[in-house]
């Protein structure tokens, strides 16, 4: 035997229709982890939103009423 | 007993005035045989085992569309005439108020599913079925109608007030109802299907008619107090809207 | 005292959601079956409990209002069905979100799915019919939310014997120990947002009724004892 081939190793699963096939499945998974992340980002943000625009709908509910107590006490006050 | 013939004298009278001039009874058949119609315009061209499916369907969205109208009916002549209050008035049980309506709205709601059904039975020819067990088809109708009615009787009471914002009956009316339109689309379709569990399906119908009905006259009262006083929170309420339109006063220097 | 109650509250949700966050993404293992879009879950399922725990407040407390004729009770009912709403929204947006990642179907008619639809309307009236109804459609409404908590259970049920032929999507059932308890904590984060969101609300409205008595009797003509 040819003394170089002698000392290199046997490779396994590296012709071309093995790693082509191996390629289509990492993209297949990488698409899925990419679409799931994006559906996930959505949601909780969709959560997030609408806890805090209702989180503003009452901070905005409390500011008005104060002011509205504190009219009604000028009021009372300059009776 | 008083309370049964109190409810039979009010409902003696709504449905005899009804008979009088027959405005509800016209209108609510011409309507029924007007879905009816759209329905067979709308699902004609699907294959006959697909119709089958969707009669349930298209029975109970009749019931439904014609339940909404009559409801708004019924108390028409409370609304124009603001009877409400001197019915209130009156040393009438108010749960023969409240049945004797049930019992004008059942009425029209059945002599429009005995429109609907024949006709429904000559349009599609998967209905036909239905002539085969009369007697479930009867009771079906009657507890799904009876079911209907009592919620929206409830409602349509509440809201007959003079201002007359009949879109919010549609929108309480609908969603409202569905528990009693879901049992009864399963029973229908076990009913075409000639399905062994059937009468089982419409005791428990009976059953949810009965929690229904109890409900229903246990709210009666406090819901049409609200309807026939309004009072101090309709002062507010327009109080404050008074408040806010106006430009806030200045404060004292 | 207790009217920092709510705000100890959100200060303990915030500081509980990077918490939640972490678990979720970072310690919970990648469920075997859906992979990584299961994530949704952990937020979803509880904004579903929420809503329902307080579409039957909203009820308790509607009949409390209506027997008693009480203020209290009228709050709280507001503020609950509020929350419903909201709850139900994010559920309901949720819902087919995860639907569309895992199945490819936002919505599958399910039992579940229906019937939280269904009660997600029935509040929704509830709110529409306080603010736009007629001059005294309180009464109305409370008697609204009253049905609203009754037809929950029935629609449940009626759409389950309905569909009998649909596959059970049931994902609570049979999780490991590391998911439950994930869940538990995004559950008490939300838990005590919700609270104490409802918490405020329901003061803001008692605020608004006593707001009101007194301009009303400050306008009023009648004199004043002196």
């Amino acid at each position: 035997m040819n003394p170089i081939e002698a000392e290199t190793k046997k490779v396994e699963g590296r012709d071309p229709a093995t790693v082509r096939l191996k390629r289509e499945y990492e993209a297949e998974v990488e698409n899925k982890v990419a679409s799931d992340y994006s559906h996930i980002v959505w949601a909780y943000g969709i959560i997030w939103a609408l806890f805090a625009i209702y989180g503003v709908i009452l901070w905005r509910r409390s500011v008005a009423q104060r002011a509205d107590l504190d009219a009604l006490t000028a009021k009372l006050a300059g009776k | 007993m008083r309370l049964l013939r109190q409810t039979w004298l009010l409902a003696r009278n709504d449905l005899r005035q009804e008979a009088r001039q027959l405005e509800l009874v016209l209108t609510a058949g011409f309507f029924t045989l007007v879905v009816v119609v759209m329905f067979a315009l709308a699902f004609f061209g699907l294959a006959a085992d697909v119709q089958r499916k969707a009669i349930p369907g298209m029975v109970w969205l009749c019931v439904a569309f014609v339940g909404a109208l009559t409801l708004t009916r019924v108390f028409d002549r409370e609304r124009e005439a603001a009877t409400l209050a001197a019915l209130l008035a009156a040393p009438v049980d108010r749960l023969a108020i409240y049945l004797a309506k049930l019992v004008v709205t059942l009425a029209i709601l059945l002599l429009c599913s005995a429109i609907m059904v024949p006709g429904l039975g000559l349009l599609f020819p998967a209905a036909q079925v239905f002539a085969a067990d009369p007697l479930a088809l009867i009771v079906l109708m009657v507890l799904g109608c009876l079911g209907y009615a009592a919620i929206g009787t409830l409602f349509a009471a509440g809201l007959a007030t003079s201002s007359g914002k009949n879109v919010l009956l549609s929108v309480i009316l609908y969603p409202l109802t569905t528990p009693v339109l879901l049992f009864a689309l399963v029973a229908t379709q076990r009913l075409l299907d000639g399905h062994p569990e059937l009468w089982n399906t419409l005791a428990q119908m009976a059953a949810l008619d009965v929690v229904l009905v109890a409900v229903g006259a246990a709210l009666f009262e406090a819901v049409l107090i609200g309807a026939a006083n309004p009072g101090a929170p309709a002062q507010a309420r327009a109080a404050r809207a008074a408040r806010f339109a106006a430009p806030p006063p200045a404060p004292p220097p | 005292m207790s009217k920092y109650v709510p705000y100890v509250l959100l200060a303990g949700a915030a500081a509980l959601f990077p918490y939640c966050v972490q678990r979720v993404f970072l310690h919970t293992p990648i469920e075997a079956e859906m992979g990584t879009a299961q994530k949704i879950f952990y937020f979803h399922v509880p904004l579903a409990w929420i809503c329902m725990l307080f579409a039957v407040v909203c009820g308790i407390a509607a009949g409390i209002q209506l027997s008693k004729r009480s203020e209290r009770a009228e709050a709280v009912a507001v503020a609950a069905g509020e929350m419903t709403v909201l709850a139900g929204l994010g559920v309901l947006i949720t819902g087919p979100i995860w639907g569309d990642a895992t199945w490819g179907t936002p919505w599958t008619g399910d039992a579940r799915q229906v019937s939280t639809a269904l009660l997600w309307l029935v509040f929704v009236a509830y709110l529409l019919v306080r603010r736009y109804g007629p001059s005294n459609s309180e009464r109305i409404a409370a008697a609204l939310a009253i049905f609203g908590a009754i037809d929950v259970p029935i629609i449940y049920y009626a759409v389950k014997i309905w569909k009998t032929t649909h596959p059970q999507t049931g994902v609570v059932g049979s999780l490991p120990d590391s998911m439950w308890n994930t869940l538990w904590v995004c559950l008490l984060a939300l838990m005590m947002l919700s609270v104490a969101f409802v918490w405020i609300r329901a003061g803001q409205e008692r605020t608004a009724s006593a707001l009101d008595r007194a301009w009303i009797a400050a306008e009023s003509p009648l004199p004043k004892p002196a």
